[in-house]
């Protein structure tokens, strides 16, 4: 365990932790739009930087990216103060210049005072802030269907060759951790669209519902040894099942015992 | 102590009290969760059954799981889910064979029961003891020699 002190209150952390878990589990707001717990820090939006400093410093402060930075014993930290806020509005403007019609950043920046970006809007900008985190949750899910391709100005998400993504199997899980929600998918009927690649959505057989894509399925079977039949039914008609078979096995045991 | 909640439907009469305890135990911002537990009939006898998570020994929603966000908390023994490492890809949703892996809707969350950290709530409030919770007492083997 080691002992910082974050806005003046003395809080405990695991050691090798990183400061921005430390400042979540406190309930301390640090925008963090390339950060997901289910994949290794980054560091690219630089929108999580906070001011620190030691007894020992003599008065003098660092500035760091909270999702990068591992807790030190006797660390004192400031995630608010004027010049961090200072530097997330300079972040802010000009992410508002790449992205000014994505209401997720418009109301960040709002949010620290920024409503108009000083710098010139990029023309038909997409919402993408860049921060690759689509790319890097699909890469930790094994199916590494999309990456960022080109570089500096040209820089986009994109699957191999801008066509649909052979590897993609449909889950979603980049649009949801999108923080501008700008990967758009559909689900109509019992097909999905993403990617511009069509997936069957498995139907439950007594009811119907639909929860996840028949790729998906047998990637999870052939993978991870779970059995097909299990994607067969939704979650409630499995309740279902197992409910009436408890009623078999009650009734079984009272006949048994009567 | 590893904790087993211990389902008698013999003595569930169906009046969710425990859906309730439940919500109310998992609420997000101070709005009610979607409860975790499930009181059903059973269609036999006029008989109802709480359908609630079993934190199996060899866990389908785990191993659906692939960016780990399902573990076993060691010190209760339940299988969380851990919501900041979740990428809602409903896989664990579509793999649970008990259908006990779920998807709260109004919080965009999914969900599952967590022993409510080793003192389940609806045990508490479940009127007819259809519900109780007991630590786990490890068996004594005799040894083979
Ligand atoms: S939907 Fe396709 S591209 Fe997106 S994370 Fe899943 S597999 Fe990867
Ligand atoms: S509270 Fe108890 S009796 Fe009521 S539905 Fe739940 S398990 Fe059954
Ligand atoms: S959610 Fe389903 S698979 Fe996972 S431990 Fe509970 S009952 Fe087993
Ligand atoms: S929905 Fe979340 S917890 Fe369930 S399998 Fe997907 S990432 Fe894991
Ligand atoms: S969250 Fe730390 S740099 Fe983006």
């Amino acid at each position: 365990m080691v002992s910082l002190t974050i806005n003046g209150r003395v809080v405990q952390a695991n050691k090798g932790e990183m400061l921005l878990s430390v400042t979540r589990r406190e309930g301390i707001d640090i925008p963090a739009l390339c950060h997901h717990d289910a994949v290794e820090p980054f560091g690219a939006c630089r929108l999580c930087m906070v001011e620190i400093t030691k007894a020992e410093w003599d008065g003098w402060t660092n500035y760091v990216a909270a999702c990068l930075y591992p807790v030190e014993d006797g660390l004192i930290v400031q995630t608010h103060s004027s010049k961090v806020n200072e530097l997330r509005r300079t972040v802010l403007d000009l992410l508002l210049a790449r992205c000014p019609n994505s209401p997720e950043i418009r109301q960040l920046a709002a949010e620290y005072g920024v409503t108009q970006t000083a710098y010139e809007e990029i023309p038909d900008a997409d919402n993408c802030i860049l921060c690759g985190l689509c790319t890097r949750v699909c890469e930790r899910l094994g199916f590494k269907a999309i990456s960022t391709v080109g570089r500096g100005h040209d820089k986009v998400v994109a699957p191999p060759l801008k066509e649909a993504p052979p590897d993609c199997v449909g889950c979603l899980s980049c649009a949801q951790v999108c923080p501008t929600n700008v990967i758009q998918y559909e689900d109509e009927g019992n097909k999905r669209t993403i990617w511009n690649k069509s997936f069957e959505l498995i139907a439950c057989k007594e009811c119907g519902k639909q929860t996840i894509t028949r790729d998906f399925a047998e990637a999870l079977s052939s993978q991870r040894n779970i059995p097909e039949d299990y994607f067969e039914l939704c979650d409630e008609c499995h309740r279902r099942e197992l409910s009436v078979k408890m009623g078999s096995i009650v009734s079984w045991s009272r006949e048994a015992a009567s | 102590m590893k904790q087993r909640l211990i389902v008698t439907p013999d003595l569930c009469t169906g009046c969710r009290t425990c859906e309730l305890a439940c919500a109310f135990a998992h609420s997000v911002k101070g709005k009610p969760g979607r409860s975790r537990i499930y009181p059903l009939p059973t269609g036999k006898h006029e008989m109802w059954t709480p359908v609630v998570c079993l934190h199996c020994d060899d866990p389908a929603c785990a191993k659906s799981c692939l960016v780990d966000a399902i573990t076993r908390n060691e010190e209760t023994g339940a299988m969380e889910l851990d919501n900041d490492k979740c990428v809602k890809c409903m896989a664990c949703v579509a793999a649970c064979p008990f259908g006990c892996s779920l998807h709260d809707a109004q919080h965009d969350l999914v969900v599952k029961c967590d022993l409510c950290g080793g003192d389940p709530v609806c045990a508490h409030f479940c009127p007819t003891k259809a519900l109780t919770c007991r630590p786990v007492i490890p068996t004594r083997r005799k040894a083979v020699v």
